[in-house]
């Protein structure tokens, strides 16, 4: 059969490891312990979780990441689809080189930005001087750490959220908003009441990818910040890598991913009711 | 204003708006570049140096400290065969998928978006225990392994797409002539589909050739690819901005050759809903 390669392989890099690592999060696996054996212990790995001051401090990032992100890419992104909507010359070519950020490497972005948000001599700074503002300490400090993650996924994930947008834009039919448009109504109008409900659909698959994909961050914080100061940017997957790959706790990293699945199925699950029409997910 | 006027004043204005967006989206990659070819004593000259003699020392010391001609082995090595391998078996798939309906053919599609969802680190601990059972940790065929996970479901993804637009008349015309299924398949659909092929492996090499938190966790000093090669040049004492910025250069310009190259399908594909991995 065509599909049996396929099946096998993914069987074996995707049903394998979901199943292993749902057993193993009800299991301790140390490093120190694991070669005499790894012991049962319930749901002991959940339960130290969802008492765990550091744990709801990486939601509490993550989730403060998301809501700021998102909403940023969206206003940004649905001003940059509209203005892509209208028939302009080259649009092929803007396309093509707002994605550029998308597509680039997520380390070298990280790393990049790192070196602009310098104090002392970045770059960033350096603009915000010409104009009289004072340099502001990005990266160091507790408060602005966030914000600058921000600005960087705002940056890397825009073109994303307005290519999508304007995907959707191209389908709606221009007859309602000359109707409204001879009626009357402003173009603020004819946006907010015919553009905008027509548009719902597509926003809610954009909106459904965006939350995932931030949930999900890794990367860009690790190199950006690697969590700090004093665990500022911590999300939740660097939470997870910390306890998985630097304290070797693999059973109750395993617990923080399941949780982490479990968050995201319910936020699918809610916006697929609110989409309603699945098929238009794809 | 008369209509005329107000029309292309807008007309400026979409256009300057639209210039500001390209110089926001371009200028962070153009200045890693610019760094990498400045000389490192104006790397943090404040105001910045932006016209000096251009130097490639930065770009020698990446090679010379190190066997970075070695990562870049790797991560060739690890984005070509994973690559091969995906398209190869989800091409096959995919067209099973858009042309036949079998039972759970449904279930199965919706499960190619599950990588797309779970977190990375769900599928990594369990690989990293079996990988160190049988001593393949800093090896390439474990990276390659683990990244056909998502790259599998994306060629899956976009070749039914793909193959959907080829007419079932042709085909069917093909078919009563005489031909295998085989036959139709190398000699009717992959020629039209070839360049939904070509973007298809372009996105899956882009993937695995930026993918860091696997190769960061499965890899040492023997199969390290670059992504994770880059990060050491942030040392206890000191971060080497001029061998971040060269070697950060060599790696984009594969993938922003490749984005460009591709673009068209990609916003299809994106469109579609297959997402940045």
């Amino acid at each position: 059969m065509l599909i049996a390669p396929a099946l096998a392989l993914m069987v074996a890099v995707l049903a394998y490891p979901l199943s292993y690592s749902f057993w193993l999060s009800f299991h301790e696996w140390t490093l120190r312990g694991f070669r005499a054996g790894v012991p049962l212990v319930w749901l002991d790995n959940y339960l130290e979780l969802f008492g765990e001051f550091e744990f709801w401090r990486s939601m509490r990032v993550t989730i403060l990441f998301m809501v700021g992100a998102i909403t940023l890419e969206f206003i940004l992104g649905m001003a940059l689809a509209l203005l892509l909507n209208v028939g302009i010359r080259g649009r092929g070519l803007i396309r093509a080189l707002i994605l550029l950020p998308m597509m680039a490497t997520n380390v070298v972005i990280g790393l990049g930005w790192r070196m602009m948000y310098n104090f002392d001599a970045g770059i960033i700074n350096w603009f915000l001087s010409l104009v009289g503002i004072p340099p502001v300490t990005w990266l160091s400090s507790v408060d602005m750490a966030l914000p600058s993650v921000i600005i960087v996924d705002v940056w890397n994930t825009t073109s994303f959220v307005a290519l999508i947008l304007l995907a959707g834009l191209q389908t709606i039919p221009d007859d309602p908003l000359e109707a409204a448009r001879i009626d009357g109504a402003s173009h603020w109008q004819a946006f907010y009441h015919i553009t905008l409900p027509l548009l719902r659909p597509t926003i809610l698959v954009a909106l459904l990818w965006r939350i995932i994909d931030t949930f999900r961050i890794f990367d860009v914080v690790f190199t950006l910040t690697g969590g700090g100061p004093a665990s500022a940017t911590e999300v939740v997957s660097l939470y997870a890598y910390r306890n998985g790959f630097q304290k070797f706790d693999l059973g109750y990293a395993s617990a923080i991913s399941y949780a982490m699945i479990a968050m995201i199925l319910l936020v699918a699950f809610i916006l697929f009711r609110l989409i309603g029409r699945s098929e238009q997910i794809f | 204003m008369p209509l005329p006027v107000r029309r292309s004043v807008r007309t400026v204005l979409t256009y300057l708006a639209l210039f500001v967006a390209i110089i926001l989206s371009l200028f962070p990659l153009f200045w890693l570049f610019l760094t990498s070819i400045k000389p490192k004593s104006l790397t943090f000259a404040i105001p910045p140096a932006w016209i000096f003699p251009p130097t490639l020392e930065n770009y020698e010391e990446v090679f010379l400290y190190g066997p970075f001609s070695q990562y870049f082995l790797n991560s060739l090595i690890v984005a070509l065969g994973t690559t091969a391998i995906a398209i190869t078996v989800g091409t096959l798939a995919a067209y099973a998928f858009a042309r036949f309906t079998f039972r759970g053919s449904q279930l199965f599609q919706m499960l190619v978006l599950v990588p797309q969802i779970i977190p990375p680190i769900t599928i990594i601990i369990p690989l990293f225990i079996l990988f160190r059972s049988i001593n393949m940790i800093d090896r390439t065929p474990s990276l390659i392994f683990t990244y056909l996970s998502f790259t599998i479901p994306l060629s899956i993804w976009m070749m039914i797409g793909f193959i959907r637009d080829v007419p079932r008349e042709l085909e069917e015309a093909a078919l009563i002539d005489g031909a295998s299924r085989w036959q139709v398949m190398w000699k009717v659909v992959f020629p039209l589909v070839a360049p939904g092929l070509a973007a298809t492996a372009i996105l899956c090499f882009i993937y695995s050739w930026n993918e860091f938190l696997y190769a960061v966790i499965l890899t040492g000093r023997n199969a390290k690819t670059v992504p994770v090669a880059i990060t050491g040049f942030i040392t206890n004492r000191d971060i080497l901005w001029g061998r971040i910025a060269a070697s950060g250069s060599m790696v984009l310009l594969p993938v922003l050759v490749f984005a460009l190259s591709v673009q068209r399908y990609l916003v299809r594909g994106l469109s579609k809903g297959a997402v940045k991995g």
